[in-house]
């Protein structure tokens, strides 16, 4: 698959401003719009959800909110999100190249979620009207395109008609195409058979895999501040996905010994920290006893992985993760002139949509004592800043 | 003045390159000079205006408050500019014709006198201008993370104006070199007796 090649330099510091200026400094002042430590602290003291809604209207979410009657977990999550995506589609109608390719792979990964989440509902038979309304709105196609996907059959040759017809015209058609070309080649050219047995989850796992080395090659060929960045979000992110494959193999046909040098391993992406000795070790894992062995050696993760080892009681290892992830994307907005802000600010926002939601759904059922396991963004009070009192 | 010994005996032959550079006008120097001063002045104030201008804008989106305070960084652009201005009207005052206009040099002409007015305002006009466009690109990203910053929070701004404040003085540096090297150029109306 040829890389996507940015069609024009990004600039450095002084010359970034020239196409990028405008759009860098929108997303500068949407960073004042996070919620405080003081917004958290009244949302958890609120006893109903209609506390919560009046603590919300002082604060970016209050004009969203204003024509909503009834504040329920869902629907706030909705109007979250579509706020998110106004704000989205306004910085990416102001971007040029190459900002606005580097915006549009951020929705790639939106756009593979939601065809997953297509293929996967016309399996159990749901409606699609139903599906589509459940799709996230960074990632939408043309109607027609969607309102098709589910009419392919889930076989070897539904597949790869579906990528005919629908998907070669999408963004996401090469990552398609190259997880076809794969399955084909590691079948030995027994394509129709054998895909039969391929869960969507390790096809949606392919795809992610091919989105996030996409991502990095245009990064790294973008140079420059982005490059470091961007490059180490992404490398991150790699070994994120590879350590959250091999945990969920556990108990899997996935962590079969015959499975794991073939299949398993095709879904490592190949980029990040732990690639490629780490990879090539974490193939041979077959319980979290030895994963938690290959972790040692890499001390970033070693750290995280003691989080799920020690029983998981306070902390799960989605919520290590998630601390770690917005750790580093904060220190995104530390740097100016580069790419990263954009794609941390979108995972920022939605770090805080999850808040949002937690919060409510503790509320609703009468949690308070879950209520604080929230991560969040831009906090003063987070363990990896300096004490100092401001 | 016949110190240039002719190895050639033509009348279109020359010594060699160092020739081009001597045989130019010192009018010619002094004008450039004052071109240059302006022109890459200009350039300079111009960059450091666009790069903190479309900052500044974007960020008083979401943030209108920065809109008054920021533009203080624009005004540390124009002042190179106008560094610029003031280096080439006092170069410009100095350029005084010539009395009489004749295409061949008297043999008492003061070439001395021309040219080191000449060169002194063609190499004060450089100072005054080169410093001038690092100066400008200093204070135009200084200024775009100052609009930046301000905008999340309101702390930062006094504190990185003392930044600009330092890329500034930049230009006062190529204005006041300028000046001492043109101080004492003025060129000879009168040929000497």
């Amino acid at each position: 698959m040829a890389t996507t090649v940015p069609k024009a330099p990004a600039g450095g510091m002084a010359t970034f401003n020239i196409l990028h200026g405008f759009p860098e400094a929108l997303v500068r002042g949407m960073r004042c719009s996070f919620l405080a430590d003081s917004d958290y602290h009244h949302m958890t003291q609120c006893d109903t959800l209609d506390d919560v809604k009046l603590n919300l209207t002082e604060t970016d979410y209050g004009e969203a909110l204003a024509d909503s009657t009834i504040l329920t977990p869902s629907s706030l999550q909705e109007v979250a999100i579509d706020k998110l995506v106004t704000e989205f589609q306004y910085l990416r109608t102001q971007a040029v190249e190459p900002l606005a390719t580097f915006m549009d792979f951020i929705t790639y990964e939106y756009m593979i979620e939601n065809v997953m989440l297509l293929l996967k509902g016309s399996l159990s038979g749901r409606d699609i009207n139903e599906l589509i309304a459940q799709c996230h709105p960074l990632g939408m196609f043309k109607e027609s395109t969607m309102r098709s996907i589910p009419t392919f059959e889930s076989n070897a040759k539904g597949y790869s008609d579906l990528y005919q017809t629908v998907l070669v015209d999408t963004p996401v058609g090469p990552y398609f195409s190259m997880f076809l070309q794969e399955s084909s080649e590691h079948m030995g050219g027994e394509v129709r058979n054998v895909l039969e047995e391929v869960e969507i989850e390790i096809i949606k796992s392919s795809l992610i895999k091919y989105w996030i080395e996409d991502f990095y090659q245009y990064v790294e060929k973008l140079g420059g501040e982005t490059a470091v960045m961007m490059g180490e979000l992404l490398r991150v992110r790699a070994d994120t996905t590879a350590i959250n494959i091999t945990l969920n193999s556990f108990g899997t046909p996935l962590n079969e010994p015959a499975m794991r040098g073939s299949d398993r391993k095709r879904l490592y992406p190949a980029v990040g920290h732990l690639y490629p000795a780490g990879t090539a070790m974490l193939v041979d894992v077959s319980d979290e006893e030895e994963l938690g062995r290959v972790l040692e050696l890499f001390p970033q993760y070693s750290s995280i992985w003691n989080v799920h080892s020690s029983g998981g009681a306070d902390k799960s290892i989605d919520d290590a993760f998630y601390e770690r992830d917005v750790q580093m994307l904060e220190l995104a907005f530390e740097g100016q002139m580069h790419f990263g802000v954009f794609y941390a600010y979108v995972k920022l926002k939605e770090q805080e949509i999850r808040n949002l939601v937690w919060i409510t759904e503790c509320i609703l059922q009468a949690q308070k004592d879950e209520i604080n396991k929230f991560v969040p963004v831009f906090s003063h009070h987070a363990p990896w800043r300096s004490l100092k009192s401001r | 003045m016949s110190s240039y010994s002719n190895a050639c005996a033509g009348q279109y032959c020359n010594q060699g390159w160092a020739e081009v550079l001597t045989h130019m006008s010192p009018y010619g120097y002094a004008n450039f000079g004052i071109a240059f001063g302006l022109g890459l002045s200009v350039v300079g104030a111009a960059w450091g205006i666009w790069l903190t201008g479309s900052s500044l804008v974007g960020a008083a989106v979401k943030a209108p408050r920065i809109r008054s305070k920021n533009l203080i960084s624009v005004i540390f652009c124009e002042a190179t500019a106008i560094y610029g201005v003031i280096m080439a009207i006092i170069l410009a005052n100095k350029v005084k014709s010539p009395d009489d206009a004749s295409y061949y040099l008297d043999d008492d002409w003061d070439f001395a006198g021309f040219y080191y007015a000449g060169y002194g305002m063609f190499s004060s006009g450089l100072s005054v201008g080169l410093t001038n466009i690092a100066s400008g690109v200093s204070v135009g990203i200084a200024g775009s993370s100052c609009a930046i910053g301000d905008a999340q929070d309101p702390s930062l701004f006094v504190k990185v104006l003392i930044v600009e404040i330092f890329a500034s003085a930049l230009g006062i540096f190529g204005i006041i070199v300028g000046i001492i090297q043109s101080n004492s150029c003025n060129f000879p109306i009168a040929p000497l007796e």
